[in-house]
């Protein structure tokens, strides 16, 4: 049986495509779904569609921007770079992620412990 | 900031959706087909890749809706489709929508109009910065319902003007002067201290104030002028400041232009301002001197109540200036400005505006009836789109979208209903309403008109909005839901009490009219002309030529034909500007004065021998004045019976001598006593009076009066002679000339004009009322006609019938009538004091408004009960 995958949790996929950015450059909507995929080792169930609301979303708080470029193989397709005030967002983000995490981790072990 | 960026980028997305819905198509394209490419380099066919790329991508129409929600305003989407469909559903049925507008629009229209009247009286600030701090202040007398003050304690007070920021004085009333140019005009001055711009905070738009030197007695003559004489008759002049105005036959600078906006605080009118010029020495030397007016500003953060206080010490020592008898009667007063302005009006026009909103609340319900009948039709339409997914919220909303459609239409119409109505205000409403001139449909009412219409569409819409569709709806039935039918009969019983209650209220002011224009004058009106005359100081300086300008005036008309009488007199009765003094200060021969107290007011006036017959006051006793009497050596008197019995109780007052104004000049002998006449206004007690023989006396002034004519002839032709005549002596006079009648009618335009509109506005009420009862027994005989079929069918008679559906509806009428009366009962308390000569509790009154009503209701319900007795069985069974 098929490992269960996990739904990304609301909020969480606004951090995950700023760091995919921020970790491989500028990328059009399918290459970050990919990525992700690749990254998470299919761990995470992403309906692709979703993304496109999320990347709205962040463009509306001038985290990333778009222009219209040419792909790899010669297709348009809209490219999103992180700003520097996404940048900036993507740190604080992910500080508090981690703060988060390990206190999950420590109250975890604790009732494990138990 | 952040949030500011969004609003702007979804604003951005609200306006581009086509670009954007493009852009995105092409993005999700693109994407899938990456998608597809991969799987196709993983083997699997075209069409299996396609199949595998849309199952990984997820729904791409939801994908879409999820986006397009996150680029624009949701909202303002779903009302523009709400709107979009409202305006279909009204359009669908527009005989709904006119019935609903129109209504609408009455009630809304009516209230606009009034409140653009009231709002300058109650609420709207006063032209002057800070009004809320501009306070009248001074001493009320018997005589003087307005605060006033006197010379020599003012011009002491000033000096330390105790809880005032600062305080100025006036002239009572305005006086006239003449500009003696070219083009000769009378114009109302003010005449003002050079405090009196700063305390208002008044500041010329050109020009500037008076300075303390050009407001001393011999200074030289500066004037202000208004914003309507700089245009009218300098044109706007820019340079005007250079110039020099004739002014009663003195040069006089111009100093400034005042703003446009400016009135004076007494609301008398004003074309120019002059200082006032007050002699310090002058006032003490004649104390208590001149009769002022004066104004005040509080200082900031104190109130009217300290100020109050605070004058306290200085009233108790201007009192003791005062004359004795008068001490008890003077009171300390200060009052807001607008209080001053509008205290004879302040209850009138709450009690309108409370009426108006009444008739609103009345079309409302209307309205909300129209509604609910409306949503049993649309029954089905709402289940079917609640089974489709609808909550119940976006049920509501689109309810409320439509009810606030309706509203707005509504509220413009009524605006256009309101602009009509407000001429008919001003063509009705009497002289003295104050800035009824002024009120028109600006920018601060129309705000109000929607802020009016949003709210009755809230009132209206939300008992048809929360109405929740059965799910049985669906299967096709028609059900009949209980609770929305009580709901409708409570609507209607709610209207019935608000029309009873004003039609009662109506009733009341329209039979307090009729007495009022009924009340005994004690004159005849009936063919009597009165012609008004008022001489310029600048060209009749003196009595003795005043007085030469009315006898040559009275001999002239009484040499007209078809002419019995002409008299003159300084006042004409029953309107109460005569003069008038204290009954302490008369005199009697041989009697000491009264001890105590003012005794209440005398008046008098100055009349020559044909007076009497002129007006056709009988003399009940001796004589009247004759033309002898007119010479200097005689000083004759005429009493009024109250004042004969008053002064000389069970006497023959014929012969006794008197000396009035407080032993001031000669006795006098009385020669006759008249009967009494109204001398105080319609309604007002009158006041007993004497009469003094109009000639050259120095208590008596001559520079305006009044001529009497009576005359068989037809009036407009003896008013054009009696024109000709005044304008052979002197071309130049502003005349006014009336018949009788019209001067006594003038009296009661005030509580006309209360009455008009009142019934106006109860009519209104009674006829919405008629048409709600009219459309709910519509319509529940409509839905019982099965059971009417089935009675019917059952042996019931036509009449069996009738009585059922009217004995159903008598049941809603009569407890709504009940709880008019009661309301009605408490109203009319509040209407005590604009009454005249009956009970506010007028049993009669009351119960003719409830017949009215009652009459009213039930012929609106016959018409469709009728129906209900027609309903053939055969057809009602097969009825749905």
């Amino acid at each position: 049986m098929a490992p269960p995958r996990g739904e990304v949790l609301q909020g969480t996929l606004d951090l995950i495509v700023l760091k995919t950015l921020d970790a491989m450059g500028p990328l059009h909507g399918y290459g970050i779904a990919q990525r992700i995929q690749q990254v998470s080792e299919d761990l995470l169930k992403l309906n692709q569609g979703t993304l496109y609301p999320a990347l709205l979303r962040l463009e509306q708080r001038a985290w990333i921007s778009s222009k219209w470029g040419v792909s790899d193989n010669n297709r348009k397709a809209k490219y999103y770079s992180l700003t520097r005030a996404g940048r900036k967002q993507l740190a604080s983000e992910a500080e508090s992620w981690e703060r988060m995490a390990a206190v999950m981790a420590r109250l975890l072990a604790g009732a494990a412990g138990a | 900031m952040g949030r500011l960026r969004i609003f702007a980028s979804r604003l951005l997305g609200f306006f581009h959706k086509r670009h954007l819905d493009e852009n995105l198509d092409g993005e999700l394209r693109a994407h899938l087909q990456l998608l597809a490419e991969e799987n196709l380099r993983r083997g699997m066919t075209p069409q299996e890749a396609r199949y595998a790329a849309r199952r990984e991508f997820g729904g791409v129409e939801q994908t879409k809706e999820l986006y397009r929600e996150q680029r624009g305003l949701p909202f303002l989407d779903t009302l523009l489709q709400d709107l979009r469909f409202a305006l279909r559903t009204l359009a669908k049925r527009p005989g709904f929508a006119t019935v609903a507008i129109l209504t609408l629009a009455l009630g809304i229209g009516a209230t606009t109009a009034v409140f653009s009247v009231v709002d300058r009286l109650l609420f709207r600030s006063l032209p002057y910065p800070h009004d809320e701090r501009l306070v009248s202040f001074g001493l009320l007398a018997p005589i003087e319902r307005n605060e006033f003050m006197l010379g020599a304690s003012y011009v002491d007070f000033r000096k330390e003007p105790g809880p005032f920021e600062a305080v100025a004085s006036m002239a009572p009333g305005s006086a006239d002067c003449d500009v003696t140019e070219e083009n000769p005009i009378r114009l109302n001055c003010g005449v003002v201290e050079q405090t009196f711009l700063p305390t208002l905070g008044v500041q010329p738009i050109l020009g500037r104030n008076f300075m303390p030197e050009e407001d001393r007695p011999n200074a030289p003559r500066v004037a202000l002028l208004s914003y309507s004489l700089w245009k009218s008759r300098f044109g706007g002049d820019p340079g005007i400041l250079r110039k020099t105005l004739s002014l009663d036959g003195s040069a006089t600078r111009i100093i400034g232009v005042l703003p446009s906006s400016f009135e004076m605080p007494t609301l008398s009118p004003a074309d120019i301002l002059v200082p006032q010029a007050l002699d310090e020495e002058q006032q003490h030397k004649s104390a208590p001197g001149a009769v002022l007016r004066t104004f005040a500003r509080l200082k900031p953060g104190s109130n009217v109540s300290q100020a109050i206080a605070g004058l306290q010490p200085w009233f108790e020592q201007a009192i003791q200036g005062a004359p004795p008898e008068f001490r008890k009667e003077i009171h300390l007063s200060v009052r807001m400005l607008r209080d001053r302005q509008v205290q004879d009006v302040r209850l009138a026009s709450w009690i309108l505006l409370g009426s108006v909103f009444a008739v609103l609340l009345v079309a409302c319900t209307n309205v909300a009836n129209l509604l609910l009948v409306r949503a049993t039709g649309r029954e089905r339409e709402l289940a079917v789109r609640a089974a489709l997914g609808a909550s119940r919220a976006r049920l509501v909303r689109q309810a409320l979208t439509e009810s606030l459609l309706l509203g707005l239409l509504g509220g413009a119409t009524g605006c256009w209903v309101a602009a009509l109505l407000l001429r008919l205000f001003v063509s009705i409403a009497p002289e003295g309403i104050p800035r009824l001139l002024q009120a028109n449909l600006d920018l601060r009412v129309v705000v109000f008109t929607f802020g009016v219409a949003v709210a009755s569409a809230i009132i209206f819409g939300v008992a048809p909005a929360l109405n929740r569709p059965a799910p049985e709806v669906l299967s096709g039935k028609q059900t009949n839901s209980p609770a929305r039918s009580l709901l409708r009969q409570i609507l209607v019983s709610a209207q019935i009490a608000i029309s009873l209650v004003l039609l009662a209220g109506a009733g009341l002011l329209l039979r307090s009219l009729w007495n009022l224009e009924n009340v005994p004058t004690g004159i005849d009106a009936e063919k009597v002309l009165t012609e008004t005359i008022a001489l310029g100081n600048y060209r009749y300086p003196n009595a003795a030529e005043q007085i030469a300008f009315f006898t040559e005036l009275e001999g002239r008309l009484k040499r007209l034909p078809g002419v019995s009488a002409v008299g003159v007199s300084d006042s004409l009765p029953p309107a109460g500007q005569m003069r008038s003094t204290i009954f302490a200060a008369i005199e009697v021969a041989g009697r000491p004065l009264l001890a105590e107290g003012t005794g209440g007011m005398v008046g008098w006036r100055a009349v020559t021998p044909d007076y009497f017959s002129a007006l056709s006051i009988p003399i009940v006793q001796g004589r009247g004045f004759q033309q002898e009497d007119r010479l200097p050596s005689e000083n004759p008197i005429v009493l009024s019976e109250t004042l004969a019995r008053a002064l000389l109780p069970n006497e023959n007052p014929i012969g006794k001598q008197l000396r009035l104004f407080r032993m001031q000049g000669p006795w006098r002998t009385v020669v006759g006593v008249a009967a009494d006449v109204k001398n105080n206004g319609l309604a007002a007690g009158s006041d007993p009076e004497f009469y003094l023989p109009w000639k050259n006396d120095p208590v008596v002034s001559f520079s305006s009066a009044n001529v009497i004519l009576r005359t068989r002839m037809n009036s407009k032709a003896v008013s054009a002679w009696m024109r000709g005549e005044t304008a052979g002596l002197d071309p130049t006079l502003p005349v006014k000339i009336e018949t009788m009648s019209q001067r006594v009618g003038r009296l009661a335009d005030g509580p006309r004009f209360n009455a008009v509109l009142l019934s106006l506005f109860a009519g209104m009420g009674v006829l919405l009322a008629a048409i709600g009862i009219y459309g709910v027994v519509g319509f529940l005989v409509a839905q019982q006609t099965r059971e009417i079929g089935v009675r019917m069918a059952l042996g019931a008679t036509p009449q069996n019938i009738l009585k059922m559906v009217l004995s159903n509806v008598a049941r809603w009428t009569i407890g709504g009538a009940a709880l008019g009366l009661l309301g009605a009962w408490f109203c009319a308390r509040l209407l005590e004091s604009l009454l005249f000569e009956v009970r506010a509790h007028d049993p009669f009154l009351l119960g003719l408004a409830l017949c009215v009503l009652l009459a009213v209701a039930f012929l609106a319900a016959w018409i469709p009960a009728r129906r209900a007795m027609r309903v053939d069985p055969m057809v009602a069974l097969r009825y749905e």
